[in-house]
């Protein structure tokens, strides 16, 4: 980890604009006077804050200066092994795709979709499949629960305190103009992180959405940078990968949502990007399969060190209604995935993990509603299966895009995915009373290929209801 | 309270319409004539309204007959007769009183209405040597006859003869006119495609003028990226944005029919631009509808058994900028998506809900009470109010978006 001396803090601390809006603080405070000791500041400065929040900026910059290293390994060794089948299962089932890809060229009436290497039913499946081969002395007090879909040891956070922590946004109201200008002013101005994730827990006005990730991401002096990188990886898209025709099939289910057809062409340019970035391997906060190189086999891994998956086109398509400017939405969206969405993929004992994740959701409602979990169980439809879709997609076409931007928003506020835990418990209580009448999987397909239409506060209310 | 069945009777096959009518419980008129007047309520053709106001006929509707176009709708609705009388009216105004009431001019592109115009075209055109223009037929629609002009020589298509650039009368093969705009060649893109914004608008009276807008309109795109190069200047997958057009690009999607919702493009807009700019630009769209219908005012024959619903064409530009394109006085309700289906079906039903308060016509009082919001329309503007409600009004108008 990289240590900064006090020489490089202070040249840090001199090219943060809070930085000189303290100085002049400071300044303002003493006036005229001549004569100004270092315990007159001293003093000044704990009396009106100023130390606070130097303190608080100091540590921002040390925070910063500490790169982030990718978690490669797990801590619990059945996982790291269970990564090694998994990322085996997919080169099998790339074998597989490329297989067809050759047979619809050959036969045009050939239409078989599955062209995709996995989804996320496959991965919940995979995941059914764990079973720890070796019980963890670490966790001995969780308890083994039979009913469970997932049955693995890892040490999850209470649900009541993912509860708790949301509790807030039941308050929630809708801002008057004045308060609203406020925040802008307030997005403006701030710069450390900690203070962005408490704007964005709270409210982000939409015009001031994508200036607030900027910013978050340390983007918003850097888009000459940003333009040069993303122009060079369109250069390297002249060069055809198998996995651009992948991501363009991928693409067609976009091309058919009412909200996000206008960007299909933008969607496909980032993907192609993305699969050629070298960079995402040392940005992503988790590997999330296993890198390793096959033998005898036509296709490694791409550069980012992970296979494309159906439906990767839905993390793009939001955040194209951020700016006109396609680099931007791509390096919000390399962001936005090495962050976060790549836990979602990740067979990892992180709280982040889509593992922690669908325990956690199985938890909440297997006590909170354990006559919907019951039902569900009995009638063949578990509670992660009806959810592991709007989980692993962050609701994206579930919900319209001001919606599922404010899950953006809580993302980054609380640097967590927990938010979906807490809308996929919302979405099963809010189709309960329907759930409870299903007699079968059918009836249970019926209720969701109605038109519906889920509001993420309306999510957030069902979720605290029993 | 014995609920009234009005008796109904339409030219169009729609089944947003017919089904409105039939939700309502109203009997269809059974006379099959199409002079016939045994009816209440007659979603008809233009034609159709035009024989039915036309004094030879000796036709004359009753206090129970309401109909959903205004005799001489084609001042507005005529690409050159919309051309002809905002040129008047701008004239015909003092701008700078007209301005600082908040209203403007500047959302019509230079057009020319042919053959009359010819010349002047002539000179504006060798004027502006790299200007792209748009041909349009004055009584088409769906696109028909409409092609982009960089040469003179081009105009060949509607005269039928050789055109050269030093002619000053130009003679049409048929006897339609033409109008010829200058292109917009910087839309306002999404996603790389150019769209218009189609726009519902409810008038209920012109004397005094009584205007209602719909919340629910939606953009149009095209299906291929835009370009400004000159080769695909003949690709009308590119430029023009018509349904009735983009339905046959191998692109075209059924389940979305390439239309973008207003809430979408609104939502976008506020993100990509910032909230002010949409409010402005929704404030600049309803400067366009109402200049519009006020120029036409003063020509229209106000009849009151008549209402009309527009569907407004409005391009937008890379500056955010709207531009009127036509004003349609029967706007499409064919249904291409379930999407598309129930905004028409509502639609029609808000409008029966203003025209017919209560499934009946309105008594004087009914007339009397100032309802500024009914469904999905609210009031735009409402001359019947005093000078500051209409100022208050203009004001609250952009809440409609919110």
């Amino acid at each position: 980890m990289q240590q900064l001396d006090n020489q490089e803090i202070l040249m840090k601390l001199k090219s943060s604009k809070q930085f000189w809006d303290i100085k002049k603080k400071i300044k303002q405070g003493f006036n005229e006077q001549q004569k100004i000791g270092v315990n007159d500041i001293q003093k000044f400065a704990q009396s009106c804050e100023v130390e606070d929040q130097l303190i608080k900026l100091i540590s921002h910059i040390l925070k910063k200066s500490k790169k982030r290293e990718t978690i490669k390994e797990d801590q619990i060794e059945f996982l790291n092994t269970s990564k090694v089948k998994w990322t085996e299962l997919l080169f099998k089932n790339l074998d597989i795709v490329h297989q067809k890809t050759k047979n619809q060229e050959e036969d045009d009436t050939n239409t078989d979709s599955k062209l995709y290497i996995y989804d996320e039913k496959n991965l919940l499946a995979f995941l059914q499949t764990l079973k720890q081969q070796q019980s963890s002395s670490l966790y001995q007090n969780v308890q083994f629960q039979s009913n469970k879909l997932l049955n693995i040891n890892i040490p999850l956070k209470s649900s009541q305190s993912i509860l708790d922590k949301y509790q807030y946004l039941l308050l929630q109201e809708e801002l008057q103009d004045e308060k609203i200008n406020k925040i802008r002013k307030q997005i403006e101005n701030e710069h450390l992180d900690i203070e962005l994730e408490k704007i964005a827990q709270n409210f982000v006005p939409n015009g001031e959405r994508c200036l607030l990730y900027l910013k978050y991401f340390e983007f918003d002096h850097q888009e000459t940078v940003i333009q040069q990188n993303f122009a060079k990886l369109q250069k390297e898209c002249l060069i055809q990968l198998f996995y651009d025709e992948l991501l363009e099939i991928d693409g067609h289910e976009i091309s058919e949502d009412t909200f996000y057809f206008v960007f299909q062409e933008q969607i496909l340019t980032c993907l192609k990007c993305f699969i050629r970035d070298k960079t995402i391997k040392e940005n992503i906060r988790i590997q999330f399969q296993n890198g390793l190189k096959k033998e005898n086999t036509e296709f490694q891994l791409p550069v980012t060190g992970f296979f494309p998956f159906k439906n990767i086109s839905k993390y793009v398509a939001p955040l194209c209604y951020l700016s006109t400017k396609i680099h931007i939405i791509y390096a919000l969206f390399k962001e936005f995935f090495c962050r976060y969405f790549c836990f979602l993929h990740s067979i990892s004992s992180e709280s982040n993990s889509i593992l922690s994740l669908c325990m956690q959701i199985e938890e909440i409602v297997s006590t909170r509603s354990p006559k919907l979990f019951h039902h569900l169980k009995v009638i063949g439809c578990d509670t992660l299966k009806l959810i592991i879709h709007q989980l692993v997609y962050c609701f994206i076409g579930d919900m319209d895009p001001p919606h599922i931007l404010s899950i953006y928003d809580q993302i980054i506020g609380h640097d967590s995915l927990e938010i979906l835990v807490i809308l996929c418990v919302g979405f099963l209580n809010k189709y309960k009373p329907k759930l409870l009448l299903a007699k079968n999987g059918e009836n249970i397909q019926q209720i969701f290929s109605e038109l519906r239409e889920d509001k993420f506060q309306e999510l957030v209310q069902f979720a605290y209801k029993q | 309270m014995q609920i009234k069945k009005l008796k109904w009777k339409t030219d169009f096959e729609k089944s947003v319409i017919i089904e409105n009518f039939v939700n309502r419980g109203w009997i269809k008129s059974q006379e099959k004539e199409e002079d016939s007047t045994d009816w209440n309520v007659y979603w008809a053709t233009v034609w159709n309204v035009r024989n039915i106001f036309n004094p030879k006929n000796g036709m004359r509707l009753n206090d129970q007959q309401i109909i959903n176009h205004f005799p001489n709708h084609y001042e507005l609705t005529r690409k050159d007769c919309m051309v002809k009388n905002l040129k008047r009216f701008k004239r015909e105004q003092d701008k700078e009183i007209y301005e600082q009431q908040g209203w403007n001019f500047d959302f019509l592109p230079t057009t020319y209405v042919f053959p009359g115009e010819y010349s002047l075209f002539v000179e504006e055109f060798h004027r502006c040597p790299n200007q792209t223009w748009i041909v349009k037929p004055a009584a088409r629609s769906q696109g028909k006859g409409i092609f982009l002009l960089r040469k003179i020589q081009q105009l060949k298509k509607i005269s039928g003869t050789t055109v050269t650039s030093n002619m000053t009368q130009l003679n049409l093969a048929s006897k339609e006119n033409y109008v010829v705009s200058k292109y917009i060649d910087n839309p306002l893109l999404i996603g790389g495609k150019k769209f218009d914004l189609r726009m519902y608008v409810l008038v209920t009276n012109y004397k005094p003028l009584k205007v209602w807008i719909y919340n629910k309109g939606f953009g149009r795109f095209c299906n291929e990226q835009y370009t400004t190069d000159v080769a695909e200047i003949e690709n009308m997958f590119v430029h023009l944005t018509n349904v009735a057009i983009q339905q046959y690009s191998d692109k075209y999607s059924q389940k979305h029919g390439g239309k973008y919702s207003i809430d979408a493009l609104k939502f976008y807009v506020e993100s990509a631009y910032g909230t002010e700019s949409f409010q402005k630009m929704m404030d600049d769209i309803h400067n366009i509808i109402l200049t519009s219908l006020k120029s036409v005012q003063a020509v229209i024959q106000n009849d009151k058994h008549c209402f009309e619903m527009y569907g407004y064409d409005i391009l937008l530009d890379a500056n955010l900028k709207p531009w009127l394109i036509e004003i349609n006085a029967s706007p499409s309700l064919t249904t291409t998506t379930p999407v598309d289906k129930n905004l028409k079906l509502n639609l029609i039903n808000d409008v029966y809900n203003i025209v017919l308060p209560n499934d009946d016509f309105p008594d004087n009082e009914q007339k009397q009470q100032q309802i500024n919001k009914v469904g999905g329309f609210s009031v735009l503007y409402d001359e019947s109010q005093d000078l500051i409600n209409r100022k208050a009004q203009k004001r609250q108008s952009v809440k409609i978006w919110k």
